[in-house]
C-alpha cells in the first residue's frame, strides 16, 4: 500500500512541492489576501517574522495546513516586499530551522517506517539529492553517504562533525535524527531564499504591504545594512570575503577564519572585528566575540592563529589573486607599503 | 638530485639521463597510463636543467608521447582535477572536480633504519658525505640536501602502510578494492589512486575531513563516551554514544581499550588510571596517532596539484612510477621499476656504495665503475655519482 503525505506535513513542510500544489489547485487569488477573514493569516505571518527577527526565536506555533501554507507565503510575499538582504537571509535560515524541529521530532516519533522513508524521500531525496536511509539494526539510526556527510558536515566547525568522531561503517555515517537533520539545514535555508528571490510580485496585495511597510519600520533599526569599508588596500581574498559578508551571505568556517586573523594581524581590534560579522545570517555576538578572542589568543588555547597562506587559500577555493599578488606566499604580505596607511 | 654547481659534470650527466628517458619512453611507452577525460586534465612537465611548464592539454596518449619524445622531461605531471579549460591560467580553469590521491613516503615513517642509508649531498659543491652538519665538510659553504637509498625494511614498512591505508578505505570509506589504484612512487613511496567519482566533487575542507579520519586526528574523548564533567567528583563521566561503538574508530579505540557499550566501571577505571579526563585525552591522541595511517596531508588536501603521471621517469631516481595493484606483496621496486637500459657506462663515484638493481649487487667502493645505465643514472639521479 502506498502511502502519501498528509495534510500536517504540509503544515509542517510548507516548503514542499506537494504545498504549491495545493495553492495552485485550489485556484487561490492573490487579492483574496484583501478580505477580512484573512487579517488572521497576514497578522500571523508578521508575529512569525517578529518571533524570529526582533526576538531571535523559532516560531513556534502550528496550526492546520490550510493556515500553515498561506502563512508561510505570506512571511516570503513580506521579506520580498521588505527587500532587506539580511532580513530575507535570517527568515530563510530561521525558517529552515523550524522545520529542522519538526523533522527530528517526526523521525524519532514516527512509528511507521513507510512513513519515516516518505519524508526522507520528499525532502532529503526530491529536494536536496541526499539518499538517507534507516539503520536496520536500530532504526533510531539514519545512513547517509559519507561523501554526502562531508560536503555538508566539513562546514561545521564543532569537533563532534569531524568524521573520525563518528560512527563509520562502509561508506556510511550513522547519525540519529537531530544530526540528519542538522545537515540540510543550510540547503533548506537556501531553498527558502530562492523561493522568495524566485517570486515575481506585479503587485501585492494592498493588506500584505501595509502589514510589511509596518515591519521595515520596526526591523530597520535593527537590521540596518552595516556596509564595510572595502578599501584597495586589502588583498583580494579579503575584499572578496567582505563583499560575501556585505551581501548577508554566509561565509564558511574557513573564510570567516581568514577574515578574523587577517584583521587582527593588521591590528584591527576585536570590537572592531565582531562587528564585521554583523551581516551574516547566523551572527551570534557573544559567540563571534569568544571565537575572535580565541583566535587572537586571548581565550581557549591561548594560541594566536596567524593568517592563512595563499597555499592554503588556494585549496580552499578562498584565493582570487590578482596580478598585485604576484611574489606574495600570504595575505598579510599585500601591498606591504600601502598598509601602513590603513 | 643533479646538484646546479656541479657544473663541469651536470651537462654530461644530463646528457647519459636524456638519452636513457629517451630510449626507455620510445621503448616502454605502453607503460605510460593515460588518465580518464584525458582531455580534462593539465598536464605539465620539468625540463632537465631548467623550470616547470604548466597548463598543458592533451587530447590523446600519442601527442603526450609525441611531446615526451621530443623533448625529454626529466619529470611529467597530470592535475588530479578535471578542468573546462586546462590550459588557461589557475583562476579561469573551471575546476569541476579531482580525483582523490594518497602519498605514502618513507620519510613520514621515520623508520629507524632511514639513518642507515641516509647521504648528504651539498647544493653548492655538490660532494657527499655520510654524517650531518649544519654547512658542507668539502667547501664549508654550502648547505645540505639528504638522499635515501631505501632498504628492504623501507619497502617492507611502506607496503605495511599501504595495505593499512586500503583497509580504511575499504572497510570503513566503503571504496571498492577495484577503485583503489596503487602505484610505486618511483623514488622512495607509493602513492594510491582512487577512482571512484563519487569522491571527484569534495572540496579541499572535506578532504581535510578524510585526512583527519586516515591519520587519526582530533578525535574527542566523547566519541567513546567518556565526558568532562566538573561536577563530578572525579571531574569526567561515562555516557556511551547513542550510536553505539560497533564501527570505524570507535570500536578500534574501544577494542584496544578491552570495553564495550556495558563497560562503564572499567572504563571509569582506565581513565581514573590515565590521571582523570585530561590524562586519558592525551592518552587517546597519542593512541589514534600511532594506530592512523602516515600519509602526507598536502596531497590529498591539494585540489589543483599536478601529479605525477602513471608510467613515466621519476629523475629523482631514474625508477618509474609504476602500477603495482596486484603484486604489491612481491613488487620490488628496484627491480620491477628499473626499466632503463643496460648498455654500460663509466662513472665516478662520490661515495662508497652498496646497492642491488634489477636483481644485480653493486658493491661500488673505487672512485670509478662501469655500470649499466640503469645504476649509473639512479647514482646519478641521487647525486652519489658522477659521468666519467
Amino acid at each position: 500500500m502506498s502511502i502519501k503525505l498528509g495534510t500536517g506535513d504540509l503544515a509542517k513542510y510548507p516548503f514542499l512541492n506537494e504545498a504549491s500544489e495545493y495553492i495552485r489547485e485550489t485556484h487561490f487569488d492573490f487579492e483574496e489576501f484583501n478580505r477580512l477573514e484573512m487579517k488572521h493569516i497576514i497578522n500571523r505571518a508578521a508575529e512569525r517574522m517578529e518571533t524570529e527577527l526582533i526576538n531571535g526565536m523559532i516560531y513556534q506555533k502550528l496550526d492546520k495546513y490550510e493556515v500553515e501554507i498561506l502563512t508561510f507565503l505570506v512571511t516570503l510575499m513580506m521579506a520580498k516586499s521588505i527587500g532587506i538582504e539580511i532580513i530575507l537571509k535570517k527568515h530563510s535560515l530561521f525558517e529552515a530551522m523550524r522545520a529542522e524541529r519538526f523533522l527530528s521530532e517526526d523521525l524519532k516519533k514516527e512509528k511507521s517506517e513507510q512513513k519515516k522513508r516518505l519524508l526522507l524521500s520528499k525532502i532529503f531525496e526530491e529536494l536536496f539529492k541526499v539518499t538517507v536511509d534507516i539503520d536496520s539494526a536500530d532504526n533510531r539510526l539514519f545512513k547517509v553517504r559519507v561523501t554526502d556527510y562531508l560536503i555538508r558536515a566539513s562546514n561545521f566547525h564543532e569537533q563532534e562533525w569531524k568524521l573520525i568522531n563518528r560512527l563509520v561503517n562502509k561508506g556510511y555515517v550513522y547519525l540519529d535524527a537531530e544530526e540528519t537533520v542538522r545537515l540540510i539545514r543550510s540547503e533548506l535555508s537556501t531553498l527558502i531564499y530562492s523561493k522568495v528571490k524566485s517570486m515575481t510580485l506585479s503587485t501585492l496585495p494592498e493588506t500584505i504591504k501595509a502589514k510589511a511597510d509596518e515591519l521595515r519600520v520596526k526591523l530597520v533599526p535593527n537590521y540596518e545594512h552595516r556596509i564595510h569599508k572595502v578599501t584597495d588596500y586589502y588583498p583580494p581574498c579579503i575584499k572578496h570575503a567582505l563583499e560575501i559578508m556585505n551581501q548577508g551571505e554566509n561565509l564558511p568556517h574557513s573564510a570567516r577564519l581568514m577574515l578574523a586573523t587577517y584583521m587582527l594581524a593588521i591590528g584591527k581590534s576585536i570590537d572592531e572585528i565582531v562587528v564585521l560579522f554583523h551581516n551574516a545570517p547566523d551572527y551570534n555576538e557573544r559567540i563571534t566575540r569568544y571565537q575572535v578572542e580565541h583566535l587572537a589568543g586571548l581565550k581557549g588555547s591561548r594560541t594566536k592563529y596567524s593568517v592563512p597562506s595563499c597555499e592554503k587559500l588556494r585549496n580552499e577555493n578562498l584565493c582570487f589573486a590578482t596580478e598585485e599578488c604576484n611574489g606574495i606566499t600570504n595575505p598579510i604580505q599585500f601591498g606591504r607599503n600601502l598598509q601602513k596607511n590603513l | 638530485m643533479i646538484s646546479n654547481n656541479d657544473d663541469q659534470f651536470k651537462e654530461k650527466n644530463i646528457a647519459l639521463l636524456r638519452n636513457a628517458f629517451r630510449e626507455c619512453y620510445f621503448k616502454h611507452s605502453k607503460i605510460i597510463e593515460v588518465p580518464e577525460r584525458m582531455e580534462e586534465h593539465e598536464f605539465g612537465y620539468m625540463q632537465f636543467g631548467s623550470g616547470m611548464i604548466r597548463h598543458l592539454a592533451f587530447r590523446n596518449i600519442g601527442e603526450l608521447l609525441a611531446r615526451l619524445i621530443k623533448d625529454i622531461p626529466s619529470d611529467v605531471y597530470c592535475s588530479n582535477a578535471y578542468y573546462r579549460f586546462p590550459t588557461y591560467d589557475m583562476q579561469e580553469k573551471q575546476w569541476m572536480g579531482a580525483d582523490l590521491i594518497f602519498d605514502i613516503d618513507a620519510k613520514d615513517l621515520h623508520l629507524p633504519c632511514e639513518l642507515l642509508h641516509t647521504y648528504f649531498i651539498c647544493t653548492n659543491c655538490g660532494e657527499v658525505q655520510e654524517t650531518k652538519t649544519e654547512i658542507c665538510m668539502y667547501c664549508k659553504t654550502g648547505k645540505l640536501n639528504h638522499v635515501s637509498i631505501p632498504c628492504n625494511k623501507c619497502n617492507h614498512a611502506l607496503k605495511k602502510e599501504v595495505k593499512r591505508l586500503a583497509d580504511l578505505l575499504i572497510y570503513d570509506l566503503g571504496i571498492k578494492e577495484k577503485a583503489i589504484q596503487i602505484y610505486f612512487s618511483g623514488n622512495n613511496g607509493y602513492h594510491i589512486h582512487i577512482s571512484d567519482n563519487e569522491f571527484h566533487r569534495l572540496n579541499s575542507q572535506a578532504r581535510s575531513d578524510i585526512i583527519g579520519y586516515l591519520i587519526g586526528n582530533d578525535m574527542t574523548t566523547e566519541s567513546i563516551g567518556v565526558r568532562k564533567a566538573e561536577v563530578s567528583s572525579d571531574g569526567f563521566l561515562i555516557k556511551f554514544p547513542k550510536g553505539g561503538m560497533m564501527y570505524g574508530w570507535r570500536s578500534r579505540i574501544a577494542q584496544k581499550l578491552g570495553v564495550d557499550q556495558s563497560s562503564i566501571t572499567k572504563l571509569r577505571n582506565i581513565v581514573q588510571q590515565k590521571g582523570g579526563y585530561g590524562g586519558f585525552k592525551a592518552e587517546l591522541l597519542k593512541m589514534t596517532k600511532d594506530m592512523g595511517v602516515k600519509i602526507d596531508p598536502q596531497v590529498t588536501m591539494d585540489v589543483h596539484r599536478v601529479f605525477r603521471m602513471a608510467g613515466t621517469i621519476n629523475s629523482k631516481s631514474g625508477l618509474t612510477k609504476m602500477r603495482c595493484n596486484n603484486e604489491i606483496e612481491s613488487f620490488d621496486p628496484l627491480n620491477d621499476a628499473c626499466l632503463l637500459s643496460d648498455k654500460e657506462v663509466n662513472v665516478e663515484m662520490k661515495v662508497p656504495i652498496k646497492v642491488k638493481l634489477k636483481g644485480q649487487s653493486f658493491n661500488l667502493r673505487k672512485e670509478t665503475a662501469r655500470l649499466p645505465v640503469y645504476a649509473a643514472a639512479y647514482l646519478i639521479c641521487k647525486g652519489l655519482a658522477r659521468v666519467n
